[in-house]
């Protein structure tokens, strides 16, 4: 059973949810960096990105009858998820969390729980509680799912490919926009000391802005992923997501963002291997097990550096 | 006119039910008509998963309780309420909302919860409480021994379920190998053991898998499935769990069967050539069924599957023990609980006599087997 095309098999589902994970960590993890603040609304961020894929998709005449190109479709899913959830981290930073930049730290932690409840069920008032598909087997014949790499018992889709390929773009892209730009070497001089970056010239509230509005479009992207590769989206799909997302952040060292990349994607592979190869029943007390493992030896996560404050 | 005849209809049949149905053993003295007023007047709870992962289950529920509700009032001259308790389908949740209700003194008879997991967090209080409860769907097998004893069930048991199940897979399916995953929760886990324990004695080969039903990816799983098993037994309570689950087995080119649960049993999952159980047949075509069927589809619209009609006939049991309770202008819970043991519908809307034995359980209940072909449709097959 367990052959050479078992561990490939498993190692693509790791890397597919993987890479869901890492796209929300980022978010979570860019956010911490910049603000100190878990943004614990940022799960509900990715469930209206995913629904603002569906809208599209279903505005577009539906998976079984979609009136542009296949690629085109997805492009345009992506697009408007990650355009419209970009936006709803903007405005809930502006509304919920820049009033409490200066209160205590526990005022904006209580905010983005608010914040989360309140996007959740403005979605189940909105769209109700019914499970929405993407019904992406019916995409173009299903060939999302049909084309790919069939090969014996390694079935990789291309969905799955697709997933894989345009998260590891978005990563780069957001490497290079952190570290070659002007707004991106701007974005880490306020995560390194915020009032010094104002002091400097550094409009931090634009800073704070573009990250919140970068990290939500990854969140969008993400959840269009999701509908794309798992189907289905509801009101409540965000809160398991950005528990494991807000878990990748904390293992890759919360506030670096190639350690939430990593984070997500260590995730994402633990939860497969550890389903495939030990125990489905046990996965989580598993994977969370390794991960409290890595916490002790390395407790600023993967590639966090712990602060170092003169006194 | 045509409105109007649909519910002449609901309502004489409702009346006739329910005038035939409840045998009290002593007369009633008379009573002033503002006491018995007062007292057709009170609560039915409805606990039920009204928001959360599967709010569609609780939407479904609550609007046959609310149906069965109006229509009884309409058919009895009652004026019962319904009390709505939100569980999310979780046992902390279910026991927060159940200890409000226990301790409301005025709410007599509750209906729900969902699911086993939460009648057996909220079954302790309700026993010291003594306030009795009626589910239109926890079907565990534990919930009718004797620890819950005010508790009852208008479906059957998880002990009736999992072995026509079992049966069904090895001698209609033939069965040589079986993969079974529970969703870990205690009704999963409980029909997972009887369908095991059946298909073992079979000399079946039993694969045993476990998944949290919060989970959103079973690709790993699925991989796990081998090539030569011949059936999947997924006891779900999630049914776009189990329509994930056969898409991802589609994908890995897995040829096994799906065989859901009832709980599979919803619009949710339309996964053709797979099987599903319910503890409640279509009841589209039975007779008697079709004016509160066209009531129904007329206030909530046509979209609901076999879990609502046992919440209609669970409130209704709840409201003929409380209307005969109130025979002598006050009510207490261990009338109701008394009275509710006592019903007897000869033709509900299930297609069964609805009566209850001394554990809770309806004797007559049973599951049946149907296949879903394309579009979703089901075709009864055992």
């Amino acid at each position: 059973m367990y052959t050479w095309d078992f561990f490939v098999q498993e190692l693509v589902n790791g890397l597919t949810l993987g890479s869901v994970y890492a796209l929300i960590a980022l978010g979570y993890s860019m956010v911490y960096g910049i603000l100190k603040l878990l943004n614990f609304a940022h799960g509900e961020v990715y469930m209206i990105g995913a629904f603002i894929g569906y809208g599209v998709l279903t505005v577009s005449g539906g998976a079984g009858s979609p009136m542009f190109p296949i690629w085109l479709l997805i492009s345009f899913m992506f697009i408007a998820a990650m355009i419209g959830s970009g936006l709803l981290g903007v405005v809930i930073e502006r509304f919920a969390y820049r009033p409490l930049r200066n209160a205590p730290r526990i005022a904006p932690l209580i905010s983005a729980l608010g914040v989360s409840f309140f996007l959740q069920n403005t979605a189940l008032l909105l769209f109700s509680a019914d499970f929405r598909s993407y019904d992406t087997f019916d995409l173009g014949g299903g060939a999302l799912f049909v084309k790919g790499i069939h090969e014996g018992p390694l079935n990789i889709s291309l969905i799955r490919i697709i997933v894989i390929v345009t998260t590891a773009a978005l990563m780069v892209g957001l490497t290079l926009f952190v570290s070659r730009t002007r707004v991106g070497k701007a974005m880490r001089a306020t995560a390194y000391d915020r009032e010094a970056a104002a002091m400097v010239g550094i409009d931090v509230d634009r800073v704070i802005v573009v990250t919140f509005f970068i990290g939500s479009a990854l969140a969008g992207a993400a959840g269009v992923m999701v509908g794309l590769v798992f189907q289905r989206v509801y009101h409540f799909m965000g809160f398991v997501a950005g528990l494991k997302g807000f878990t990748a952040a904390v293992i890759g060292g919360i506030g670096n963002i190639p350690g939430a990349m990593l984070g997500g994607i260590f995730i994402g592979l633990a939860e497969a291997f550890s389903t495939g190869y030990l125990s489905s029943t046990f996965y989580d007390l598993i994977v969370f097990g390794i991960l409290i493992a890595v916490l002790i030896v390395r407790p600023t996560g993967l590639l966090g550096k712990a602060d170092i404050k003169k006194v | 006119m045509k409105k109007a005849l649909v519910f002449a209809l609901i309502v004489a049949g409702v009346a006739a039910a329910s005038a035939s149905a409840v045998q009290r053993s002593s007369s009633s003295p008379a009573v002033s008509a503002s006491r018995m007023a007062a007292c057709t007047s009170g609560q039915i709870g409805f606990l039920g998963p009204i928001t959360g992962p599967v709010a569609f289950l609780g939407a479904e529920q609550g609007n046959w309780a609310k149906y069965s509700l109006d229509t009884f009032n309409a058919a009895n001259g009652t004026h019962f309420t319904l009390k709505q308790g939100d569980t999310q389908l979780n046992p902390k949740l279910a026991l927060t909302v159940g200890t409000k209700f226990a301790a409301d003194s005025s709410l007599l008879v509750t209906t729900g919860p969902a699911g086993s997991q939460e009648v057996i967090a909220v079954g302790p209080l309700f026993k010291r409480k003594g306030l009795p409860y009626i589910s239109a769907s926890a079907t565990n097998v534990t919930l009718t021994q004797g620890k819950y004893p005010t508790f009852s069930r208008v479906v059957g048991s998880d002990a009736a379920q999992g072995k026509s199940d079992a049966l069904f897979m090895v001698n209609k399916l033939h069965a040589k190998k079986v993969v079974i995953i529970d969703d870990q929760e205690a009704y999963s886990t409980g029909l997972a053991a009887a369908a095991t324990a059946v298909l073992k004695a079979n000399h079946v080969t039993v694969q045993r898998e476990s998944v949290n039903q919060k989970v959103t990816d079973f690709s790993s799983l699925v991989t796990k499935v081998p090539d030569d098993a011949r059936v999947v037994f997924l006891p779900w309570q999630v049914a776009a769990n189990g329509q994930l689950f056969a898409d991802q087995m589609k994908e890995q080119g897995k040829s096994a069967k799906i065989f859901g649960s009832d709980g599979l049993d919803s619009g949710d999952f339309t996964a053709t050539g797979a099987y599903v159980s319910s503890f409640a047949r279509d009841i589209h075509g039975l007779p008697g069924t079709q004016a509160i069927i066209a009531g129904y589809n007329k206030k909530y619209g046509t979209k609901w599957s076999t879990f609502g009609p046992p919440s209609f006939v669970s409130v209704q049991v709840a409201a003929m023990a409380y209307k005969a309770a109130c025979a002598d202008g006050t009510a207490t819970r261990a009338e109701l609980f008394k009275n509710i043991r006592a019903v007897k519908i000869p033709h509900s809307i299930l297609g069964i006599t609805v009566s209850f034995d001394k554990h809770g359980d309806v004797p007559a209940a049973k599951f049946y087997v149907s296949i879903i072909q394309s579009g979703g449709k089901h075709k009864l097959v055992g």
